[in-house]
């Protein structure tokens, strides 16, 4: 493993922006630099999914990336930028204002190479089919924090049905209410029990 | 109160009280903390709840009525004119920003910036004053002004408004209904108060890798204040616990809870039992890996709610003997199921993490608002079957513990002194201490009005 990814892996934080200081001013290819960050990001995802890091540090690990990309995105160019993992529309359902969870998400698939369309809180059904008709995105994420959310997550599954586009996208739901129990309910097709459950599953839809 | 009616609120409160204890007692209590339930089981939209006190009651009312087994009752905290009077940002209401239907839900933002610690820590009151609670509260915002001052003494009408609301509940559903409440009096774990409403949960968080030393004195500086706020808030005859949600601790890795989470907090659940007091926590999302600190508290005083995240059967094996549990019966089986899944669900609770006692039926902390009647049913009807200890132990009301000096806890910081205001007056005429009395339980009342909105 490079010494970026190792530093990202650590959380170290200042380390890593001085690397990727470093690199930029020896030359270095920004998507060279991403990738390595990506692998930093993968591991950082590993050791989070074998218990060894909590929600704190992949929070702080998004906050480092967040602040890296800022500098590197400019320095992409358009060819290099339109390169993704993937196509992923994410939105925290009708009725539920809460993000936190939804961001960390977000952030990682960002992390990850995925092109994401992040719709916010409060989101209708029909803005959710909007969005996968523009984009065309294979995966759709919903989120939620309270439990009165379980019809309105079915009734985004039904609208997407009705729209005709539900054998072409992937329905995934997440958050503290939802079980097994909640994704048969809603007719979804995976129930994401942590961000890099959810993660995972963009990857192999798109794999 | 008719002898009847006495005799069940004793029942009632000797079987929770017991349980909590981990004393013997004849049936499991049901007794979730908040009933999100019985506030709309009535046909009440969730904005009636909070914005028409009398309708509420009628919900309790039919409530106690049509689920006589259940043993405490206690679900809004909200009351909207209070809110509406100051302007207050970090909640949205059902009715007003949300559909009628819809619950009330939290606004997190970085409400304090991540360079502002020192004046937290230097002065906390004075930091929610001048900085704090004027970017929180919309009227304070526009301090000086004549509507500012207004909107000030509205809320303060509002605040007394609500305690004579309250005051009538606890009154009419103990003395006509026999009915207890689960807890009074609410405060933050330290650190919470800081991510929850301050810098916000992804503010906190990175502060606890970027500067630790702060993170640190600020939740040192937050004891005190939690601590005075509990106690104002909490029931006098100390026969209720008092509350505590939990909100970031999950989110922490075990050495960072260690660390920043639990010393804090330890402190003023500490302080408020040398006072006499049970504490009611709810453990919110999986507590896991952190519940077992709780063994460190003195037996039988911290009820820890477990929430539909956690696991109750392990809850039981980790805290037996040293703390009573409630929860275990899932959110989205009262939600989604059938009553026929719900007994089952019920039974093996009863009889597996009933077993011995120091158990309380509830949901997550709470009843959900969507909980179907006959699910609801269904599960008190398997509790009154299954969840039988001894019928032989009646449990009694403890005697209300003496109130003696407790070390810990600290003269509050009040915003204005009485020696302050006593070299203001000059020369006293007459009796100091009848106006200092007067003078520094209004400031108190106050000290309470305006941290409560940490909450």
């Amino acid at each position: 493993m490079g010494s970026l990814a190792q530093a990202l892996t650590d959380l170290e934080e200042q380390k890593v922006y001085e690397l990727v200081e470093q690199k930029i001013s020896e030359g270095e290819g920004v998507l060279k630099i991403i990738s390595e960050l990506n692998e930093g990001m993968v591991n950082v995802g590993e050791r989070f999914s074998s218990g060894e890091y909590f929600i704190s540090q992949l929070i702080f690990s998004a906050e480092i990336l967040k602040h890296v990309m800022t500098k590197l995105e400019p320095l992409l160019s358009k060819v290099e930028a339109g390169q993704t993992s993937g196509k992923v529309v994410i939105g925290t359902v009708k009725g539920d204002i809460h993000d936190i969870g939804k961001n960390i998400v977000t952030t990682l698939l960002n992390g990850s190479g995925f092109d994401v369309t992040d719709l916010g809180v409060d989101v209708p059904s029909e803005k959710f089919v909007e969005a996968l008709k523009e984009t065309g995105a294979k995966v759709l994420g919903l989120s939620a924090l309270l439990n009165f959310t379980y019809p309105e997550m079915k009734s985004v599954v039904d609208e997407v049905e009705r729209a005709g586009l539900r054998d072409q996208v992937k329905i995934v739901i997440g958050g503290a209410p939802c079980n097994e129990q909640v994704r048969e309910f809603t007719g979804a097709d995976f129930y994401a029990k942590d961000a890099i459950a959810g993660v995972n599953y963009c990857k192999e839809v798109y794999q | 109160m008719s002898d009847g009616v006495k005799q069940l609120f004793e029942e009632r409160l000797g079987r929770y009280q017991a349980a909590i204890a981990l004393e013997p007692h004849d049936r499991i209590p049901i007794a979730t903390g908040t009933n999100y339930f019985a506030e709309i089981y009535s046909g009440n939209t969730k904005q009636e709840t909070i914005y028409d006190p009398e309708k509420w009651l009628q919900a309790e009312i039919k409530f106690c009525q049509d689920f006589p087994e259940v043993d405490v009752l206690r679900d809004n905290r909200i009351y909207g004119p209070l809110f509406d009077a100051l302007d207050v940002k970090t909640y949205k209401l059902p009715g007003r920003d949300l559909p009628p239907n819809t619950q009330f839900q939290f606004v997190e933002q970085e409400y304090m910036k991540a360079d502002e610690y020192s004046a937290l820590i230097d002065d906390p009151s004075g930091f929610l004053m001048e900085v704090w609670l004027p970017r929180i509260l919309g009227e304070l915002a526009r301090r000086g002004t004549g509507r500012s001052y207004v909107a000030m003494l509205k809320a303060g009408m509002a605040q007394m408004m609500l305690g004579g609301i309250m005051r009538n509940r606890g009154m009419v559903l103990e003395q006509q209904y026999g009915m207890p409440q689960p807890m009074s009096g609410f405060f933050l774990a330290p650190f919470d108060a800081l991510a929850d409403s301050m810098r916000g949960m992804t503010g906190a968080l990175l502060d606890v890798f970027r500067q630790p030393d702060k993170v640190l004195a600020a939740c040192d500086a937050l004891v005190q204040e939690m601590a005075h706020v509990a106690l104002s808030t909490a029931d006098p005859l100390k026969r209720y616990p008092i509350f505590v949600p939990t909100h970031k601790a999950i989110f922490m890795s075990p050495e960072q809870f260690d660390k920043f989470y639990w010393p804090s907090f330890k402190k003023v659940m500490n302080i408020l039992i040398e006072s006499g007091y049970t504490i009611r926590a709810y453990l919110e999302g999986d507590w896991r890996k952190y519940w077992g600190h709780m063994r460190e508290m003195p037996k039988g005083k911290v009820l820890c709610d477990i929430d539909t995240q956690g696991d109750i059967f392990q809850a039981k094996k980790d805290l037996e003997g040293y703390q009573c549990i409630a929860g275990g019966v899932q959110d989205s089986m009262l939600i989604l199921g059938t009553p026929d899944q719900v007994r089952e669900h019920v039974r093996e609770l009863c009889q597996r993490v009933g077993k011995g006692g120091g158990y309380i039926v509830s949901a997550g902390c709470s009843f959900p608002y969507d909980t179907k009647p006959e699910n609801f049913r269904a599960m008190i009807d398997v509790v009154t079957e299954y969840g039988r200890h001894d019928a032989g132990v009646k449990a009694k009301p403890k005697p209300t513990p003496p109130a003696g000096r407790v070390e810990a806890l600290e003269p509050r910081r009040l915003f204005t002194p009485w020696e302050v205001k006593k070299t203001e007056l000059g020369q006293i005429m007459g009796d100091e201490n009848l106006i200092m009395k007067n003078w520094e339980q209004l400031e108190a009342m106050a000290h309470t009005f305006m941290w409560q909105w940490t909450l």
